[in-house]
């Protein structure tokens, strides 16, 4: 009988990273393969078969695929969008050179600011008439004759990718679908996305900068996925293959073809995913994530184990209203450069070496130093990489550390010191930008740190935001591919509908909710999902009346009614005074206005169980470990795998600390810093001032020894003060 | 009798906190203006994320700042108030952890404050290094809100004579005292507002924002020490002192410019140039002054005198008051523009640092930039605006033309009246212009001084306001003419779908955004409404009622940016491309830029031939007509300038 494996596949930049899961044993193995960029599906199928050959199956065991990956959009964010036609309303031809007239930055730089291109250059914008207004009335009827003009003009220029955007049509769709059966009829080979389909949100140029993205990439995507699907197909015919979403949900592969926009994230939405589910399996709520990369590292929050959304983001340089994980993305990563400034101060990024030619210690041709180099020269991290195949050049690193702090008049280790502070208080100024704006209080977060440089300075950021402590998962690589394996089917719906809580047409609400609702329904039951599994989630955008931006907050099931209003009005002047400080309950000169309603599809998968890590005593190894460590009064002193000179503060230079071999911790395993944990692809260097605890599922958790639950004395006597 | 500028004050400000030359952490001045910067975004991200008024939440008219003790200004990245007012009437060693300071009275203001609608609150920040809590800096914000009270909504009358037809005007008070607010005192504010809830709103969000901005800074103050973190403050200003000695100063050739530029009308008198005249005079040499804290080395002298006499009504501005520091920090971007690329200019910070290297002379008491008490100044922005178009204008002067032409991106425009439920409204927005051309690039179109600043999306107006946004284009042909062209101006159509007023407070609707170095000026501000109707008929720039009828159309043109450099330069490819997009007109095309063309908007074919010719000819004509001047005021300057065509001070 066949086993029913699940795989999570994550494709990178440089490496496609695999987790598959057997569901029936528990089993979780994990593998990685180079992505082949000339044809992604390549390096995806190697992956796949990488890891059943790794669990003795073959594709007729596998039960489901996931897929997250940032290639179908690589081409969008690196701004090479061609060809791309716009439909808008008559009068509105120029609304994307205007844009909203924001200049970024700093006062006085209209001066100087050159624009950068628009996504559909003027010329390839036409115009219909017909018109809407806010409540969905007909103003002036479609024209149809300029609707006919509109497409052939773009068929006789052979532009196939065409976005529609008409005013008010979030209130009314006609004059949209019309567009769109002109297009078909006219214009048929057209790939069309029409702005009431992709976001049903008032505030034009958004919406037309969404759907025009929704247009972009959905050829890409399109021949990405049924690239994919097919080779797939061949190895294990008919098997469920989906595609992540930006908003931390899957969706069927076929179905993505038609809502491509909703994948743009989906690379960082799987990690943030991944990291929250082990942090809360672990016993922490409240997460703070942060993912290094080689060029930048993305931060996110995560409150019992669903990440934050924004629908403020961004897709490269365009705005996209589509919700997706909120990640800021920091440009500090393992090959940031140091650089010193005309000013003459020492600068950390955002300019990156990268994989190639990488950091000096790579000796790939690198010509500046990075953060890595600092880090090998203080002794942080190993003269070699991923388990020791891929030796580092220490020498290179320290000399041009040397030649940097010659030209400041700094100390080498204090140079090299110094770049790490100011790239940990760069992510922690990112962390707060995710954090605060919340309204929420850093101190009561873990961090859980992954990816390849993630974990480095996390102990530097538990003091300098005051987190509770640091969660670093095991296998901190593949967190991103793990999190694939534990995503339900979610789709989002969202219906402007404007109207003050005073005033609140009750039916009307209900209404709209009913038939978002049943729209989400007829998804889920599109991909497969019985009517008694569906699952709906409400939400709410609430404002004052005046205020241009709106609070969103979760609203509960059931009729709407007098008391439903009441208590969405009340959990809106609660998340008011959460976020900002101050709210008007109370208040009747204050009123609220209710502007959107939103509702989410879930269709719930079987997440995965994680087995526990087995104690010191029980665990495999547990007889060769055990000979060597010692049992402290509150823990188990792991063995080490010998010691080497680190320095973790210029001040008090290098001193021999103890490495320990990740492979080698137990659940229970305790030990204080300074200490350096290595596994494959990942180090943890642990500072003086903090302990280590592996908990049962084989997290490192690291906490400030002054904050440990249980404090060892003897630990405690050589606690360093924090600066 | 000499303008002092009000210097020297009764109250320290403008010193060093540290010796020149003590040591100081490279590391720890990183991490420091990187928190500083992080600070500042996070107060103005509350504020702009809960505010009401619209000219904080959309036009975001407001901002924040963070000041060290001696009132220095920390941060770049915008112009501030100044915390001078407060230190003032408040000495340091009586202020209390939890008090927020308040003020928007312009004359009390040391010049931080242009007009009434612009509320201040001021939060000091403490440390305690031992001797018990003390101020160790401050965090400020002032944002621009709806309606102060006075002659008409909005509190912004265009006919005002006195300020006190502008507003409430409240000195500097304390408005918390020790985390408790002053309720009267909000009270008397709210009650003297046409709109006092969102007044209340507003202020209950800056005040919010900034004490939260207080606590980040205590906590850097408290993880570093004081000695540190001010050593690394001295730094950070040392720093930005040297980079524009270095990068923009040295670009500038010793000597003294002169240029002038014009206000065409202060609501109350006729149309008339009101001159705002510099005279720049770089040194390389000049010897130290450390009474007012100037290294010596180079500096600029800004010199105001030429000025004219202040203005009846409200387009003065309160510029001469502790050395014109407000003023140096308004105007210091414009020479960023002397850096060597469009991205180094976006990374040079404008912080105090720039203070030492600009000395400001102005005239004697009684000019538009030294108004006497109570001379009216809601209408103030476009006398400042054209300032920095003067300093612009004037170091182009110095650099044979490499600085941009010009631009205005500031003007209120609006209506009010009663909405479908018979509620008074008030509907008012800003709407940008043109950029002028560069020596690299053309002008950009709509966009707006004030980074950040947003238009209204028609789905949100017309969604809360009666009327129908019919349009919301571009300006044809309102770019000024040149190598680089002029970036365009808005074409706005308002159809209104109940009675109501217009109202609009712009200036450059006679004069126009200038051209340089052979670019010509840009199209001015205009109103029209019932364009095409029976009742077709021009507004004025300066209107505060002018009544529009359901069913007519509002039809608002912004001005276009100057262009640079000679037209007929342009690359034909580049004029195509214009007719393509749409931006300049086949009529446009032929008188501008001599080109010739024929087919459609969507396919436009040049003849190089026949243009070939009509540019030869075309610089004919130039040639016959004697000396071009290097500055291009547009048609409507010979208006106001019995028939000149420009002025003397517009050739080099």
């Amino acid at each position: 009988m066949a086993r029913r494996i699940r795989i999570g596949i994550d494709t990178g930049g440089t490496f496609t990273d695999v987790v598959a899961l057997d569901e029936a044993t528990g089993d979780l193995v994990t593998t990685k393969t180079p992505s082949t960029s000339s044809n992604p599906a390549d390096g995806f199928i190697d992956g796949v078969t990488k890891v059943l050959d790794l669990m003795g199956a073959t594709g007729a065991d596998i039960s489901s695929v996931s897929h997250g990956t940032t290639v179908a959009t690589n081409k969008l964010l690196e701004g090479k969008v061609e060809r791309l036609g716009f439909v808008t309303t008559e009068g509105y031809e120029f609304m994307l050179e205007i844009a909203r007239q924001a200049v970024p930055d700093g006062y006085g730089n209209s001066y100087f600011w050159v624009k950068p291109p628009r996504i559909v250059p003027a010329d390839l914008v036409r115009t219909v008439g017909g018109r809407i207004d806010f409540q969905g009335n007909e103003i002036r009827p479609f024209d149809e004759a300029s609707a006919v003009a509109a497409a052939r003009w773009f068929r006789e220029r052979g532009v196939t990718t065409i976005g529609v955007c008409f005013l008010h049509s979030y209130a009314d769709d006609s004059h949209e679908l019309a567009m769109r059966e002109v297009l078909l009829r006219e214009h048929p080979e057209a790939v069309v996305s029409i702005s009431s389909e992709v976001l049903r949100e008032y505030r034009e140029y958004e919406r037309s900068m969404t759907t025009l993205v929704d247009a972009a990439v959905k050829p890409n995507v399109s021949r990405y996925v049924r690239n994919i699907h097919e080779r797939l197909d061949e190895l294990a015919p008919g098997i469920p293959f989906s595609i992540m979403k930006s908003n931390g949900g899957v969706l069927s592969a076929d179905e993505v073809v038609n809502q491509p926009i909703t994948t743009v994230l989906s690379g960082p939405a799987a990690g943030a995913l991944g990291a929250g589910l082990i942090a809360r399996n672990g016993g922490f709520a409240k997460v703070l994530t942060c993912d290094g990369g080689g060029t930048s590292t993305d931060v996110s929050v995560v409150l019992d184990g669903e990440p934050t959304l924004t629908t403020e983001g961004t897709v490269g340089a365009y705005p996209s209203k589509i919700p997706m994980i909120d990640v800021v993305t920091v440009g500090a990563g393992g090959g940031s450069i140091a650089w010193i400034s005309p000013e003459g101060t020492l600068k950390v990024g955002p300019q990156s070496a990268g994989a190639d030619p990488g950091p000096l210690c790579y000796a790939k041709g690198g010509t500046e130093p990075t953060i890595t180099d600092a880090h090998v020269v203080l002794g942080r991290i190993p003269p070699h990489l991923l388990g020791g195949e891929i030796p580092l050049d220490v020498d290179a690193a320290r000399a041009g550390i040397e030649e940097l702090a010659a030209r400041l008049g700094l100390d080498p280790t204090r140079c090299a010191t110094g770049i790490l502070e100011i790239s940990a208080w760069n992510q922690a100024n990112a962390l707060r930008q995710v954090s605060v704006k919340r309204g929420l209080d850093v101190r009561d977060f873990m961090l859980t740190t992954f990816g390849g440089s993630g974990s480095l300075l996390a102990c530097r950021l538990v003091d300098i935001l005051g987190l509770a402590g640091v969660v670093v998962p095991p296998n901190p690589g593949n967190v991103s591919a793990f999190g694939l394996l534990t995503v339900d089917v979610k789709n989002d719906y969202v219906q402007t509908a404007v109207a003050r809580h005073s005033a609140l047409d009750l039916a009307a609400v209900q209404a709209t909710f009913d038939d978002l609702t049943a729209r989400a329904a007829k998804a889920l039951a599109a991909e497969g999902f019985s009517a008694d599994e569906h699952q709906f989630a409400r939400s709410i955008d609430l404002r004052y009346f005046g205020q241009a931006f709106e609070v969103r907050v979760p609203a509960p099931d059931g009729p709407v009614d007098a008391a439903y209003a009441e208590g969405v009005a009340a959990a809106f002047h609660e998340a008011h005074r959460a976020l900002y400080g101050y709210d008007f309950s109370g208040d009747p000169t204050q009123q609220v206005e209710w502007v959107n309603l939103r509702v989410t599809g879930i269709g719930p998968i079987t997440r995965p169980e994680l087995r526990p890590l087995g104690g010191a005593d029980t665990g495999p190894g547990a007889g060769e470990s055990s000979e060597e460590s010692a049992r402290s009064s509150v823990g188990i002193l792991p063995k080490t795998r010998g010691s080497r000179q680190v320095c973790f503060d210029a001040d008090d230079g290098y001193a021999a600390t103890p490495v320990y071999w990740r492979p080698d911790l137990r659940a229970g395993d305790r030990f204080a810093g300074p200490a350096i944990v290595e596994e494959f692809g990942s180090t943890v260097p642990v500072h003086p001032g903090f302990e280590v605890r592996v908990d049962d599922f084989g997290n490192l958790v690291i906490r400030r020894e002054s904050d440990s639950p249980a404090t060892e004395p003897s630990a405690a006597a050589t606690q360093e003060g924090t600066h | 009798m000499v303008n002092t500028a009000g210097l020297p004050t009764a109250y320290e400000h403008g010193h060093r906190l540290t010796a020149e030359g003590t040591p100081v952490d490279p590391i720890l001045v990183e991490i420091v203006q990187g928190t500083l910067a992080s600070v500042e975004m996070e107060v103005e991200t509350a504020i702009a994320r809960t505010s009401r008024s619209p000219m904080i939440r959309d036009a975001h008219d407001f901002r924040a700042g963070i000041h060290d003790r001696q009132l220095r200004k920390l941060t770049g990245r915008s112009y501030s108030a100044l915390v001078h007012p407060v230190a003032r009437d408040f000495p340091l060693a009586e202020m209390a952890e939890g008090d927020v300071f308040f003020h928007n009275d312009v004359y009390e203001s040391e010049g931080g404050i242009g007009h009434l609608p612009d509320l201040c609150v001021t939060v000091p920040v403490f440390h305690d290094s031992g001797n018990g809590p003390e101020v160790v800096a401050f965090v400020q914000a002032f944002g621009h809100h709806d309606d102060i009270g006075g002659a008409v909504p909005g509190s912004m009358p265009s006919n005002a004579t006195s300020v006190h037809e502008e507003g409430l005007s409240v000195p500097p008070i304390k408005l918390w005292d020790k985390g408790v607010p002053n309720k009267a005192a909000l009270r008397i504010m709210t009650r003297n507002s046409r709109m006092p809830d969102s007044l209340a709103a507003d202020l209950d969000a800056e005040c919010s924002a900034c004490l939260m901005g207080a606590r980040r800074l205590s906590e850097l103050f408290e993880r570093y020490g004081r000695a540190e973190i001010e050593a690394a403050f001295d730094a950070i200003l040392d720093r930005t002192t040297e980079t524009y000695r270095r990068e923009i100063l040295a670009k500038i050739p010793d000597g003294t410019y002169v240029w002038e530029d014009y206000a065409e009308h202060d609501g109350v008198d006729e149309p008339q140039l009101h001159t705002q005249r510099i005279t720049l005079t770089k040194v390389s040499d000049a010897p130290a002054d450390p009474e007012n804290g100037r290294p010596a080395g180079p500096r600029i002298i800004i010199d105001f005198t030429g000025t004219s006499p202040q203005a009846k009504g409200p387009i003065n501005h309160c510029g001469d008051y502790v050395g014109g520091n407000f003023l140096k920090k308004w105007l210091a971007p414009i020479l960023r523009n002397l850096a060597d690329t469009p991205e180094r200019m976006a990374e040079l910070d404008v912080n105090e640092g720039i203070v030492p290297l600009i000395e400001m002379r102005f005239p004697d008491k009684g000019t538009l930039l030294t108004p006497i008490y109570p001379a009216p100044t809601n209408a103030r922005t476009f006398v400042i605006l054209r300032l920095l178009g003067v300093l612009a204008g004037v170091v182009a002067k110095a650099v044979d033309g490499r600085m941009p032409a010009d631009q205005e991106t500031i003007r209120y425009t609006g209506v009010y009246g009663n909405d479908r439920d018979g509620n008074p409204y008030l509907m008012r927005e800003v709407l940008g212009g043109g950029s002028g051309g560069r020596y690299y690039a053309d002008g950009e179109d709509t966009i707006h001084v004030v980074p950040d600043s947003r238009n209204l999306p028609t789905e949100f107006t017309e969604s809360r306001f009666p009327f129908v946004v019919e349009r919301l284009g571009l300006a044809v042909d309102s770019g000024g003419a040149g190598r680089y062209r002029g970036g365009l101006g808005y074409e706005k159509h308002i159809r209104m779908l109940e009675d109501a007023h217009f109202m609009s407070i712009a200036d450059r609707s006679i004069l126009a955004c200038w051209g340089v170095k052979g670019g010509k000026a840009g199209m001015p501000f205009s109103v029209t409404i019932d364009p095409g109707g029976p009742s077709e008929r021009e507004v004025d720039a300066l209107a505060d009622a002018e009544p529009v009828k359901a069913g007519q159309v509002i039809r608002i043109r912004t001005t276009g940016g100057g262009g640079w450099g000679d037209p007929l330069e342009r690359p034909y490819d580049e004029v195509e491309r214009d007719l393509r997009w749409g931006k300049v007109s086949f009529e446009g095309a032929r008188t501008a830029y001599g080109v010739v063309a024929s087919g459609t908007k969507d396919k436009p074919s040049i003849d190089v031939e026949a243009s070939d010719e009509l540019r030869a000819e075309l610089r004919e004509q130039r040639a016959a007509a004697g000396d071009v001047p290097f500055f291009d005021r547009g048609p409507g300057y010979a208006s106001l300038a019995d028939g000149r065509t420009a002025a003397d001070v517009d050739w080099l």
